[in-house]
């Protein structure tokens, strides 16, 4: 069922600058026609995607890999349908679960049980069956009674373990994983190996940006290499 | 070729209201997400205190003691006809205040939300109208308790700030996305409102009725806060507010609701650029 479809995708995206995000200084440009203000707007566009096509169906595990701003995080937005692209058509099938900045739709202030309701429900599942997940997340997060604390005061490993932890219990069909992934330490990463093997095993697609050619070599069998917003397929 | 242009200009139109009403549509059916978000940032604005969100009664409770008290002299008006209608305005002007001012910044603050997760925008507003309705709800602590003792008088028309409440909540949710949308794209929005807010506090008839003054009346309808104050505010005193006040919250909501779903839906792909 799980199927990403690229076809000529093109994102592009503005940058505002200082003036271009003051709505005094547009309105005195659009009065005086630009002639009184000093610096006038400048509105950047950068192309993050440049017409990009590829498809991925079942059982695909992908790595990205590319310099940092080559659009590795770009294209994870833009299959999550984060983005929406100038230009070309994405197609996506399948259930879809994204863990792209660390510490996101998390509360600093709550617990971390009240956090995992918070992430649970805006992946859009309901409160009774997150509930159902909790005593899985505890064992799979091995954080004890840390989950009683605020998430204020977990280290970036522990928050990268209630994430994924939550992520992957909505059992997504397609699992878009950034780069920060490093951050659990050994133990945690095994554990984390191990379930997304059985996602990958279960004929679902998983893709995931990073740096580390062994963790890419470990889970993924198709690379893409990103470079100035296209992409290569390495073998 | 100008004739080639309508149909596809039109079609733009459409897609722009069909993306607008998906989205509030979707937003719609996780409204319990909404509350459950709101009732969590409100749990954790006063985790660490004893009173938690009774802070806010409290300082509702000394306010309109302080401001009934100083008013009622100044104005040389019957505390027993200011302290309640006083009350009642001050509680709705926290509401109505609290939803405006924050609106510009709704988009921006759940930035951490837009650029992760995919999810119908129009929760956030949502989740703020919530969040203020919860500490309306704590605040009409304070309403009940001044309206019980100064006038204790249960009257049909009272059921009439049912209808008031949901078009003021109407009228203010197509207002609010209208502002997120300004204040994620322009920056300095929200000084603009936060700078504007305080004066229209004066200009609204929370502490006077618009009956007391004696000319100006005519202005104080051009000022839309008055229609919401009075919305809610005469029911509750037991009067039937004038018709005309009806009438335009109707035509406000249905023409700022359309006006708003259209931009909302032409610029909703852009607003996960803008924050």
């Amino acid at each position: 069922m799980a199927h990403i479809h690229f076809d000529n995708v093109t994102v592009k995206y503005p940058i505002y600058n200082g003036a271009a995000k003051s709505l005094k200084k547009t309105l005195v440009d659009v009065g005086t026609g630009g002639f009184l203000s000093k610096d006038p707007g400048e509105v950047l566009t950068i192309t993050a995607l440049d017409k990009v096509s590829f498809e991925l169906s079942e059982g695909d595990s992908l790595g990205l890999i590319g310099h940092n701003g080559a659009g590795k995080t770009t294209l994870l937005r833009t299959m999550a349908g984060i983005y929406t692209p100038i230009s070309g058509a994405v197609r996506t099938e399948g259930k879809i679960s994204t863990i792209i900045e660390l510490g996101a739709g998390l509360d600093s202030e709550l617990s971390g049980y009240e956090n995992i309701f918070r992430l649970g429900l805006l992946l859009g599942m309901s409160k009774s069956h997150v509930q159902s997940l909790i005593p899985s997340i505890e064992d799979f997060t091995e954080l004890g009674n840390f989950l009683e604390a605020p998430v204020r005061t977990y280290s970036s490993g522990m928050l990268m373990r209630l994430m994924f932890a939550v992520s992957t219990s909505n059992q997504p069909e397609i699992l878009l994983v950034d780069e920060m992934f490093g951050t659990g330490d050994k133990g945690f990463q095994e554990k984390a190996q191990a379930r997304m093997e059985s996602i990958i095993s279960s004929a679902k697609i998983f893709v995931f940006a990073s740096h580390s050619e062994d963790l890419i070599k470990r889970f993924c069998n198709r690379v893409f290499e990103l470079k100035h917003g296209s992409i290569r397929e390495v073998t | 070729m100008k004739a080639a242009e309508v149909p596809g200009f039109l079609g733009a139109q459409r897609q722009a209201f069909r993306d607008g009403f998906s989205d509030i549509a979707q937003g719609l059916q996780r409204l319990s997400m909404a509350f459950f978000f709101a009732w969590g940032d409100t749990k954790a604005r006063y985790r660490r205190s004893v009173l938690g969100p009774f802070w806010m009664v409290l300082s509702t409770a000394v306010s309109v003691a302080g401001l009934g008290f100083l008013w009622s002299m100044l104005l040389k008006d019957d505390p027993i006809k200011l302290v309640p209608s006083l009350t009642v305005g001050l509680v709705v002007w926290q509401f109505i205040s609290g939803c405006i001012l924050e609106a510009p910044t709704v988009f921006s603050r759940n930035a951490h939300f837009i650029r992760n997760i995919k999810i119908p925008f129009f929760i956030f507003p949502m989740q703020l109208v919530m969040r203020q309705l919860i500490n309306f709800g704590h605040n009409a602590v304070v309403v009940l308790v001044v309206v019980i003792y100064f006038a204790p008088t249960l009257h049909l028309n009272q059921l009439l700030v049912i209808p008031g409440l949901l078009l003021v909540l109407g009228n203010l949710c197509w207002i609010i996305v209208l502002i997120a949308m300004l204040g994620s794209r322009f920056r300095d929005f929200e000084q603009i409102i936060g700078a504007v807010m305080p004066l229209m506090f004066f200009l609204s008839p929370v502490i006077y009725r618009p009956s007391q003054l004696s000319f100006g009346q005519q202005i104080v309808w051009l000022n839309p806060f008055s229609y919401f104050i009075t919305l809610i505010r005469d029911p509750i005193s037991g009067n039937v507010p004038p018709i005309f006040v009806y009438q335009v919250a109707i035509v406000a909501l249905l023409v700022g609701t359309v006006f708003t779903v259209y931009q909302f839906g032409k610029q909703r792909k852009n607003i996960s650029f803008w924050v």
